[in-house]
């Protein structure tokens, strides 16, 4: 256990990678949002609700900072004697720990742009509507459950080169090609797009936490298996 | 299991496609004592000290460290100390980070010690160790090795780019340290004579095999050169095996491996002969010349310079 802290630790000796970071974005994301909101009311604009996407921008850098954390760190760990078990639990618990932070933060901020009537500029960074209009839990799930899915990516991708290299990730992402373009083929042939897309418009935030959450466990699950037996 | 020796290999063997990197390597070391691991760049050096550490895999036998298999086990893994030749840090890392990371982690860590290293070194703390030069890169991996003073402690080539005073310090530090905080130490080198004067037993590894494994002392004394009149050199070397053998005319320099007595020491001197002693790192290369066969014999001197 004692381990394991000392990972989450080593992690963030450099405060920047895991928390600085993903805070600069958001802070620059969400202050370029209210500018272009605000131009835009002067504008003499559209006067009804303004949604941006600007809130997913540090989630982007998660799938960076998966990848990040595991090329860089796992060797340096390596070096540390830390057995490979420590080192992915370690940083898995720091990183759980920094989204759910980010996660509480958002549905908190998405509380006071609801109060203030979007910023005084009926605008919407945090709270989107489809998200927002679910009970606090799974807002919060939501957000949590995308940023771990990224990081998982970028994560589970890294293993796969730290164990097999180049070969490793040519067969993983041609793998992944065929498998989508087998899927459009699949789609378009069989003219199913429009019944996929009535589908999809079903889904709920529960039902997206639920299905990223799955997706992200059996990719943890992955990663581990896979970085048992890679070496630096 | 307080007995068991420090480190303890069985039958490891290493396969990658092609070659075998280890060849059944049996080695049983006890702990509290300078080693030197000495061999060509290649011979398996690496390799064999990252299955040790649980950093590599095995193809085939097994590895106890005090008695425990290292491998994600980490109350093992906290005994042991292996940095790279080639260690990667983290890409923003600077000295001082990678030092306040060891810290945490080798409980035995002493920060005076780092910190008299880094003055020692001239090692820029706040510099990204990305921006490092070579030496200083090295510095990195000595100054964690010694302060870490983990109970088994590897030195992977660990003076690479660094000049010849560097290199004196470290080795100054490394046997001060060392009699102070006595714990095993493992140094790969392929500088042997540099290094000679501070192991007690010697391994070398050549090919993935285990060639010599003895005590420095036994090989200092292990061996000698007979040089003079061509016939007085046969007839005074006899049965004592033959190293290498140099000719120059009617002269011949011949080094067998042997120990002299007084009485032969004084006869070599009546027959007009001069012996000299052989150096460690010339013993550790004509025994690897030798394990492979005299045909690639001047490639491997030179390589072993």
């Amino acid at each position: 256990m004692n381990r394991i802290i000392q990972v989450a630790r080593m992690q963030l000796i450099n405060k920047w990678t895991f928390i600085g970071i993903p805070l600069l974005i958001l802070g620059a994301s969400f202050v370029f949002t209210m500018a272009i909101f605000w131009l835009v009311r002067q504008a003499g604009g559209q006067s009804e609700v303004t949604y941006s996407g600007g809130a997913q921008a540090p989630m982007w850098y998660f799938l960076a900072l998966g990848i990040q954390s595991l090329t860089l760190t796992f060797p340096f760990s390596q070096a540390m004697s830390v057995s490979r078990r420590s080192f992915y639990l370690g940083t898995l618990a720091l990183f759980g720990l920094c989204a759910l932070l980010l996660s509480s933060f958002y549905y908190l901020m998405g509380l006071v742009e609801q109060a203030t009537n979007g910023w005084w500029l009926n605008g919407r960074f945090f709270a989107l509507e489809w998200v927002a209009e679910n009970n606090w839990f799974i807002q919060i799930m939501f957000y949590f459950a995308l940023m771990v899915l990224l990081f998982m990516i970028g994560f589970w991708v890294s293993t796969i080169y730290l164990r097999w290299r180049t070969t490793g990730l040519l067969v993983f992402f041609i793998g992944l090609g065929v498998l989508v373009l087998g899927t459009v083929f699949y789609m378009t042939l069989g003219e199913r797009w429009g019944q996929f897309w009535s589908w999809a418009v079903t889904w709920t935030a529960g039902g997206v936490v639920l299905g990223a959450g799955a997706v992200a466990v059996l990719m943890a699950g992955a990663s581990y298996l896979t970085l048992r037996r890679a070496s630096a | 299991m307080t007995n068991a020796p420090a480190i303890q290999a069985t039958h490891l063997t290493k396969k990658f496609k092609d070659v075998r990197a280890l060849d059944d390597v049996n080695l049983s070391l006890e702990a509290g004592r300078i080693y030197g691991l000495l061999g060509r760049n290649g011979a398996g050096k690496t390799t064999l000290m990252s299955i040790l550490t649980g950093q590599g895999f095995a193809t085939d036998g097994s590895v106890k460290i005090f008695g425990h298999d290292p491998f994600e086990h980490d109350p093992t893994l906290a005994r042991t100390c292996f940095i790279r030749e080639s260690q990667k840090y983290p890409d923003d890392f600077k000295p001082w980070q990678a030092f306040k990371a060891a810290s945490l982690f080798y409980e035995n860590w002493d920060e005076d010690l780092a910190q008299d290293l880094v003055a020692a070194f001239k090692l820029p703390l706040k510099r990204r160790i990305k921006k490092l030069s070579r030496g200083q890169l090295s510095a990195v991996g000595v100054i964690i090795g010694l302060a870490s003073r983990a109970e088994i402690t590897f030195f992977d080539e660990p003076y690479l780019g660094l000049d010849a005073v560097a290199r004196q310090i470290f080795y100054d530090r490394l046997v001060e340290d060392f009699a102070e905080f006595p714990r095993t130490i493992v140094l790969s080198s392929h500088l042997i004579d540099e290094v000679a004067n501070l192991l007690e037993h010697v391994v070398v590894i050549d090919g993935g095999k285990i060639i010599v494994d003895e005590e420095a002392d036994a090989l200092r004394g292990a061996a000698v050169t007979v040089t003079g009149n061509a016939e007085a050199v046969t007839q005074f070397i006899g049965g004592y095996p033959v190293i290498h053998r140099d000719a120059l005319g009617s002269l011949a320099s011949i080094s067998i491996r042997a120990t002299l007595s007084e009485a032969e020491r004084q006869q070599a001197r009546q027959l007009g002969l001069e012996l000299t002693p052989v150096s460690l790192q010339q013993l550790v290369v004509r025994s690897a010349m030798g394990a492979m066969g005299e045909g690639t014999s001047k490639q491997n001197v030179e390589a072993m310079k």
